[in-house]
């Protein structure tokens, strides 16, 4: 029972921050706001038994995600004030159909699975973090480092997508840079 | 709790990023609403793995992983962007057209 | 291969042959003589076969058919082509070799003063024309008598225009060819609803009463164009266009003859419908009549000539309407003989006078006594006056439909009778006899004898043709015995009556004519006939084609050319999906994947 009301404090608070995001004016704000809803699914790992996955949730998402994207936004703003910038919507009902289209479509498919909600055939033990360490350095090794390469490259790729090739500082807005 | 309660929370808060994707015109709104797409994709992972048993938690945070390197990228890109045309809006990418 | 199948074989292609060596070999064509002596040398192969043919029949010999299959349809055959030789085409074969040759020698000195191209090319025509007429003659089933039919048409067209840089020649070839061409349309569904009704093209087949006179009305039709009977005849007079020598070829004896051999082939098929032959009957003595008419009125002795012709073949058909096959099939045979011979003749005048007109002329007998006596004798034996070979056909022919209709056919070819002898006298009196009317008359000379030769022959056989009356008749299977009953008295004395009538008016004053002619001559002005025709297709042939004609090319086209605008259309309204925004692609990503969830959850 308990378990049901906590999570329904946390979808509410999900679902509330992650409209917030998408309608928010100020960028910022937005920004924000999503970080919001990341805290509320690492709440919800926790409840879902996978409290290692919660804590890394919290430490690059919440951490490293949300300052990239302060970063990025500050980066992007002109000059002049502190002007919000354009974050206005175009054809909000069109998306707003889709996305309702979508939803509908996934929604009744879960409603209508039988079975879905039964327990499973035998208890499942919950999942350690030893089970998890293991499964990442012996059974999913390659993966791992696969991954690892992948963090590489696109740190390169970052640097070189991003790097500034005229002089002078960022914005001045006499310069044309095409 | 169940297994249909978390699959509909994550589609809902899919949906809401696919709205945010279509509507948002600058450019690091349209990154935040795929966050949000991804983030709900691997609440999906975690949930088959707690009801269903198997390696749902590794997947998750493997795709975790990837989505941090996309969003570097990505917000790269987004200054490029923003350097070529002193302006953020997406449909300013459009050198495709005619 | 037995003898008379060889002998047809070697009747129908000796004359191909000819021809195609010179349609192969333009050199050879071009110089001239060596095209003649090609031509003439097929046909005098063909006539010798000919000959040899109808002298085995006469004997009693078997006839004969050798065919191979020609069309198939899956495993049966529908059509063959070959020969057959038996009684008819026999007979048939020998009048048209023998005009041909007859008429090829004449050319000779008639067309000497052609250029070499022009001169092969005549006589590659005449080659030609005597292969399709062949092939037709010695059709084994009607569907190869179309084919030589069609040939023929062609073959005359390039004939009569001979002189296609003349205008009005190269009309009348024209004229000639559609109407000859609309009456065939007769032929070709006559074949259409025999076929369908027996599932052949054979002569010999037992139809029911209703489909054997659809079959027979239709080919009827194409007689009717082809042998120039009312109200089809207007292509005659105007095909006198053509050289004298190819008007008696085409127009006496073999094309417009190519008709009534139709009605004689399909004699089996004719014989099961009376109101096909009742209808023949009244088209056949009216034309006779109305023919006759006309020519008392023409100036030109070859328009004389050519609507005695579309007279004569109205006392053939006549006579098959009556069902006297025996009657059509002779008079054809001697009206061949005595029509080529006037028309030789004819040009024989023409050639010394350079003129047509028989007021041009006048007293030629003296000065060209062998142009002369062909022409009276042929005149004679056309008049049908007793001892003439005309006399015996055409008694056969009034024998034949003395009884039928209540006696008005004969009344008409009776009076037909009459007529024909006063407008041959008329011809006679102020051409050949009496006084030159002007220089070239007065300085005419005899022609040589490449054009003496052949009128020799022809009159030779104009006169003594009644000889062969008794053997035709035994090798068609009918008795023959000469009775002078009312009709033929009749008729001789009416012949003579329209000479001596002839000699009157016309002896003393050329020019004097009864008041009844001044109106004949006024109808005959007047081309009803012919205006006719010319509103019909002014007014409904040519607005059904140009209606049609919007249709091909504002539907027919239009949807061919819509389909293909629409494409082009379809393809300018797509463009803009692709609009190389972002923002849109994207929209476009996610649809498929809502396009998916929805394909997976039907599932």
């Amino acid at each position: 029972m308990s378990a049901t009301l906590g999570f329904g404090v946390v979808a509410a608070c999900a679902l509330l921050s992650a409209v917030f995001v998408v309608r928010a004016v100020d960028l910022i704000r937005a920004v924000l706001w999503l970080g919001i809803t990341l805290v509320a699914t690492a709440a919800l790992y926790a409840m879902l038994g996978a409290s290692f996955l919660a804590g890394v949730q919290l430490l690059l998402y919440v951490g490293g995600v949300m300052t990239l994207m302060v970063f990025g936004v500050m980066i992007t703003r002109r000059h002049e004030g502190i002007a919000p910038t354009a974050t206005d919507t175009v054809r909000p009902v069109r998306g707003a159909v889709v996305a309702a289209a979508l939803f509908g479509l996934v929604a009744a498919a879960i409603v209508n699975t039988e079975g879905l909600d039964e327990a499973p055939a035998r208890a499942l033990a919950p999942l350690t973090l030893a089970d998890l360490g293991r499964s990442i350095l012996v059974e999913h090794l390659l993966a791992f480092e696969a991954l690892s390469l992948l963090l590489l490259a696109a740190i390169i790729g970052a640097v070189v997508i991003a790097r500034r090739r005229d002089p002078g500082p960022l914005d001045e807005p006499t310069e044309a840079s095409r | 709790m169940t297994l249909s309660h978390c699959l509909l929370l994550a589609t809902a808060l899919f949906s809401i990023g696919v709205y945010g994707l279509l509507t948002r015109r600058h450019a690091i709104a349209v990154l935040l609403s795929v966050e949000l797409m991804a983030n709900a994709a691997n609440i999906c992972f975690v949930a088959f793995s707690r009801f269903r048993g198997g390696s749902g938690q590794l997947f998750a945070l493997f795709a975790l992983a990837l989505t941090v390197a996309e969003v570097a990228v990505g917000l790269a890109l987004v200054i490029l962007l923003y350097r070529s045309h002193r302006d953020t809006r997406i449909d300013l990418a459009s050198e495709m057209k005619l | 291969m037995t003898r008379p199948i060889v002998l047809a074989l070697v009747g129908l292609f000796a004359p191909a042959a000819a021809a195609l060596l010179l349609a192969v070999a333009p050199a050879l064509r071009r110089r001239g003589t060596p095209a003649a002596a090609l031509t003439i040398l097929g046909s005098v192969a063909s006539f010798g076969a000919a000959l040899l043919l109808l002298a085995d029949r006469l004997h009693g010999g078997p006839a004969a058919l050798a065919t191979v299959p020609w069309l198939r349809s899956g495993d049966s055959v529908i059509a063959e082509i070959g020969v057959c030789a038996d009684g008819v085409s026999a007979s048939m074969l020998v009048v048209v070799t023998l005009v041909a040759l007859c008429v090829q020698v004449f050319s000779l000195g008639y067309m000497h003063d052609e250029q070499p191209p022009s001169f092969g090319r005549y006589f590659t025509y005449h080659a030609l024309f005597l292969f399709s007429m062949n092939v037709l003659v010695l059709a084994p089933n009607l569907l190869q008598l179309f084919g030589g039919w069609e040939l023929v048409g062609v073959t005359s067209y390039l004939l009569i225009g001979f002189y296609f840089r003349k205008p009005s020649a190269a009309r009348a070839a024209v004229k000639a060819f559609w109407v000859t061409k609309f009456a065939d349309m007769g032929l070709l569904f006559g074949l259409f609803v025999l076929f369908a009704a027996t599932g052949s093209f054979r002569w010999d087949a037992h139809l029911a009463p209703a489909v054997a006179t659809a079959v027979t009305l239709l080919f009827f039709l194409a007689v009717v164009g082809k042998s120039a009977q009312f109200p089809l005849h207007v292509w005659l007079p105007d095909a006198m266009e053509g050289p004298t020598p190819v008007s008696a070829l085409l127009h006496a004896a073999t094309m417009v003859a190519a008709g009534v051999f139709l009605i004689v082939r399909a004699n089996p098929l004719f014989e099961q419908s009376e109101t096909t032959r009742n209808v023949m009957l009244i088209v056949g003595a009216g034309t006779a009549l109305f023919a006759a008419c006309l020519a008392l009125v023409q100036s030109d002795i070859k328009k004389v000539l050519a609507y005695s012709t579309c007279s004569q073949l109205g006392y053939m058909v006549a006579a098959l309407g009556a069902g006297s096959m025996m009657g059509g099939f002779f008079h054809l045979t001697t009206h061949a003989f005595f029509k080529a011979l006037l028309f030789l003749a004819a040009g024989s005048a023409i050639h010394a006078v350079h003129s047509n007109e028989i007021d041009d002329m006048g007293g030629l007998a003296k000065r060209m006594p062998w142009t002369g006596a062909a022409f009276v004798i042929g005149a004679l034996a056309l008049a049908g006056i007793p001892g003439f070979s005309g006399f015996f056909s055409k008694d056969l022919v009034l024998e034949a439909v003395e009884h039928r209709l209540g006696h008005v056919p004969w009344i008409a070819l009776l009076g037909t009778a009459f007529l024909t002898a006063f407008y041959m006298g008329r011809v006679v009196v102020v051409a050949f006899f009496g006084a030159p009317s002007g220089e070239k008359a007065a300085h005419a000379h005899e022609a040589g004898w490449s054009m003496r030769g052949p009128l020799v022959v022809l009159a030779a056989l104009s006169l003594l043709g009644g000889a062969f009356t008794a053997p035709f008749a035994r090798l068609h299977g009918e008795p023959y015995a000469l009775h002078l009953g009312v009709g033929p008295v009749l008729a001789a004395a009416l012949a003579l009556g329209g000479f001596a009538l002839a000699y009157r008016v016309y002896g003393a004053d050329r020019r004097a004519a009864p008041a009844v002619l001044e109106g004949l001559s006024k109808v005959a002005r007047s081309r009803a006939v012919n205006r006719f025709y010319e509103f019909g297709f002014h007014r409904v042939a040519l607005v059904v084609s140009s209606g049609l004609a919007w249709t091909d090319r504002y539907l027919v086209d239009g949807l061919i050319n819509m389909i293909g605008y629409e494409t082009l259309e379809g393809g300018r309204r797509a463009r803009p999906l692709q609009t190389g925004l972002a923002p849109d692609y994207v929209l476009a990503v996610v649809l498929g994947v809502v396009g998916l969830a929805a394909w997976a959850v039907a599932q």
